[in-house]
């Protein structure tokens, strides 16, 4: 599923660390995330979401 | 922002804790099998003692049976979880179709190698270990 993480996180000039550190879970699942590799959970999903202060939908696209 | 901690180490310590304990636990087990089978080579062992070292050859694999399930579960994240889990899928369906293979080309009388129990206990291992590989190729 493709999404925007990389340049949210890009945005807030996080790592890739320092994202898995905030969400809980490893850098090995945020690289997979990002690069459409892995879709989350909807709880990882959630916490992604809030964390950037944005709707799920707004930061995966379900159709790509 | 900064962080004390690496999630990819820790990620990396998990994983080959996870995989580590199966393996130590059954090198320790295949020490048993070798000196319970040794003992009843050479009758240094009388059959109850065999019985001992065997059941006791057993116990590590039981321990890391159980801190397999409490690390897949405390400590791996939800990928990790999946590749664990994908590495454990693939061992079962390629080592049941296998072992009936296996036992129905010996009883057909077609010569098969003998597998002892090292060779039996050491298969799912490997099958683990390339399924991992496999599954973590998938999310690279």
């Amino acid at each position: 599923m493709k999404n925007i993480l990389a340049a949210l996180r890009a945005e807030l000039g996080w790592s890739q660390t320092d994202l898995a550190d905030q969400l809980g879970v490893s850098r090995q699942t945020i690289n997979a995330l990002e690069r459409g590799k892995y879709d989350p959970s909807l709880p990882l999903a959630f916490k992604i979401a809030k964390l950037f202060d944005r709707s799920i939908e707004a930061i995966f696209d379900a159709n790509a | 922002m900064s962080q004390s901690g690496s999630s990819q180490t820790e990620a990396r310590v998990g994983g080959s804790a996870l995989y580590g304990i199966y393996v130590l636990s059954l090198a320790v087990s295949l020490v048993g099998n070798l000196l319970t089978r040794i003992g009843a080579e050479s009758g240094v062992l009388p059959a109850w003692g065999q019985a001992v070292v065997g059941a006791a050859a057993t116990i590590p694999l039981m321990v890391a049976a159980v801190m397999f399930w409490r690390l897949l579960r405390r400590d791996l994240d939800e990928m990790l979880q999946r590749i664990v889990l994908e590495g454990l899928a693939f061992a079962v369906i390629v080592y049941v179709p296998l072992t009936a293979l296996y036992v129905n080309l010996r009883t057909a009388g077609v010569w098969m190698p003998r597998l002892d129990p090292p060779d039996i206990l050491m298969a799912p291992a490997l099958l683990v270990a390339i399924g991992i590989a496999i599954a973590r190729r998938r999310y690279q």
